[in-house]
């Protein structure tokens, strides 16, 4: 009865999924053979599946697909580690909050893609300046949702673990960690989104691998059908990455009140 | 004269204020708490007998005067908190068995004095409930619970019933006494209500405000076991009333 409910659930979100993509494409689809516009400006669905098939068929996108991945889930991850620290350094530390705030709310605000260039005559065109680029896109909302994370604590927890003569590390791995979970876990979300357009847009700029020189390499060709292929790919991957942070919030939050149906 | 349980001698407590005089929160107070007894702290808000329970139990460190516990500096104490603060991850058994975690003392024996408290508490068959799915009620019994685990002679409760609806406050009240009895705890326990206090307890501190002094410590001789009959007692009622006379 439960599963029955569950995967009738399932079901349906995949067909609305299903709904909603058929309506854009047959809109598209409607629009090109109305309009006729030129390939190279908006080429049919069809061609762009051929593209999509051709990519993955010839093997050409997979060393690509694996560059990008591979500099998402590398800056990602050392990304989000220094998010934490930061974020719990900062929390502690009113001093270092003081200090050094200002530098990331302007980090954050300036516009990325403004500092790859200064990032590639610093580390050069390989991964470092990519990975680096990614960082920081992560960094912020890591940090900042572990910071909610750990100032929503209530006081009492606090002294709770005061009269318990708990150890720092038992404060931090028992209860601060866990209470920080569901802010950092937004972080961690946006956090992965920021680090796939991160990497996209590093590999614009720099190197000749990854899905970003796909799509610039389709664009400088005309190649339309390509780009949008190759757009698609990295939305899936998008997808794909998010949906990874998304099954482990599910994991370690099943407790909490945003996970119930 | 029997065996104490904690000493206070000459406890004060000032905020300092930058622009304004300072605010003496505590005055020079002066209490023989013996092992085993059940003391409740009355008085109006704002009195500092919220802080002087945090004094007590080393959350807050006082301006003068010192604590002597009969367990020397590393007396072990449980608080119930005004809010149950419960960890909204773990279930009810789990947020009982915290303590016991944190102080390494997760013995069999110690596992199954905590599931004959859980059963005195009524909370066997929430055991595996999470907090959120609990009334306000039941969440300060795992509370209690979990002050009770680790079997610290010295209770700590800082209103714990204040939120709660007087039917299930109560009826909680009864439990406490209950659980009290069973276990030989020694309880000081902060209130507002006043009937409370003297249903609960063996003696009653009533402090005044500002300076928070003590004003008089009343011993409630009403016999036990207490139950709902006794708050209908004629005792009771002029208890209640004197004290309200005391707070005024």
């Amino acid at each position: 009865m439960k599963t029955n409910h569950k995967l009738r659930k399932v079901l349906g979100g995949i067909g609305e999924y299903v709904l909603s993509i058929g309506t854009f494409v047959a809109i598209w689809w409607i629009y090109v053979a109305v309009k006729k516009p030129p390939a190279y400006i908006l080429p049919s669905p069809s061609k762009v599946w051929t593209s999509l098939v051709k990519l993955f068929a010839s093997g050409e996108v997979y060393p690509h697909l694996w560059t990008t991945t591979y500099e998402v889930i590398l800056g990602f991850i050392i990304g989000a580690l220094l998010g934490i620290a930061l974020g719990y350094a900062f929390s502690k530390v009113r001093f270092l909050h003081d200090m050094f705030m200002p530098y990331l709310i302007f980090m954050q605000t300036a516009p990325k893609i403004a500092l790859v260039p200064l990032f590639i005559v610093w580390f050069g065109i390989g991964l470092v300046s990519k990975v680096i680029l990614i960082i920081s896109m992560v960094l912020f909302p890591v940090q900042a949702g572990m910071m909610l994370g750990l100032d929503s604590i209530p006081e009492d927890v606090g002294n709770l673990m005061k009269i318990l003569k708990a150890t720092k590390w038992q404060i931090f791995s028992k209860v601060e960690m866990e209470y920080s979970l569901p802010a950092l876990f937004s972080g961690l979300k946006i956090g992965i989104v920021q680090a796939v357009i991160g990497a996209i847009v590093a590999e614009w700029m720099s190197g000749k691998q990854g899905l970003g020189y796909i799509l610039t390499y389709a664009s400088s060709t005309y190649n339309t059908a390509m780009l949008l292929a190759g757009i698609v790919v990295t939305i899936l991957l998008g997808i794909f990455t998010y949906e990874c942070i998304n099954i482990l919030e599910r994991r370690f939050l099943s407790w909490h009140i945003s996970q119930q149906v | 004269m029997s065996e104490y349980s904690v000493e206070l001698k000459g406890i004060g407590q000032i905020y300092k204020n930058l622009l304004k005089e300072d605010t003496v929160a505590l005055q020079d107070i002066n209490l023989k708490i013996e092992a085993g007894e059940f003391i409740s702290i009355i008085g109006p808000s704002g009195c500092g007998k919220s802080t002087l329970l945090r004094i007590i139990g080393n959350l807050d460190k006082p301006a003068s005067g010192t604590i002597d516990y009969r367990d020397g500096a590393n007396q072990q104490m449980g608080f119930v908190f005004q809010d149950s603060v419960l960890l909204p991850w773990k279930n009810v058994r789990q947020n009982a068995e915290f303590p016991l975690v944190i102080q390494k003392k997760r013995t069999p024996e110690n596992e199954e004095k905590l599931d004959g408290l859980l059963e005195l508490a009524g909370l066997t068959e929430f055991r595996d409930a999470l907090p959120r799915e609990l009334s306000g009620g039941m969440k300060q019994r795992v509370s209690i619970v979990r002050a009770l685990s680790y079997d610290a002679p010295l209770m700590l409760m800082d209103e714990p019933f204040g939120a709660l609806d007087a039917l299930t406050r109560d009826h909680l009240n009864e439990e406490l006494l209950k659980i009290w009895s069973k276990t030989q705890k020694t309880i000081i326990f902060v209130t507002h209500s006043i009937e409370e206090a003297v249903f609960l307890s063996d003696r009653v501190v009533v402090m005044s405000a500002r300076p928070g002094q003590i004003k008089e410590i009343v011993s409630i001789d009403m016999p036990r076991p207490r139950d709902n009959e006794t708050r209908n007692q004629p005792a009771f009622t002029e208890y209640s009333k004197y004290l309200r006379g005391l707070i005024g």
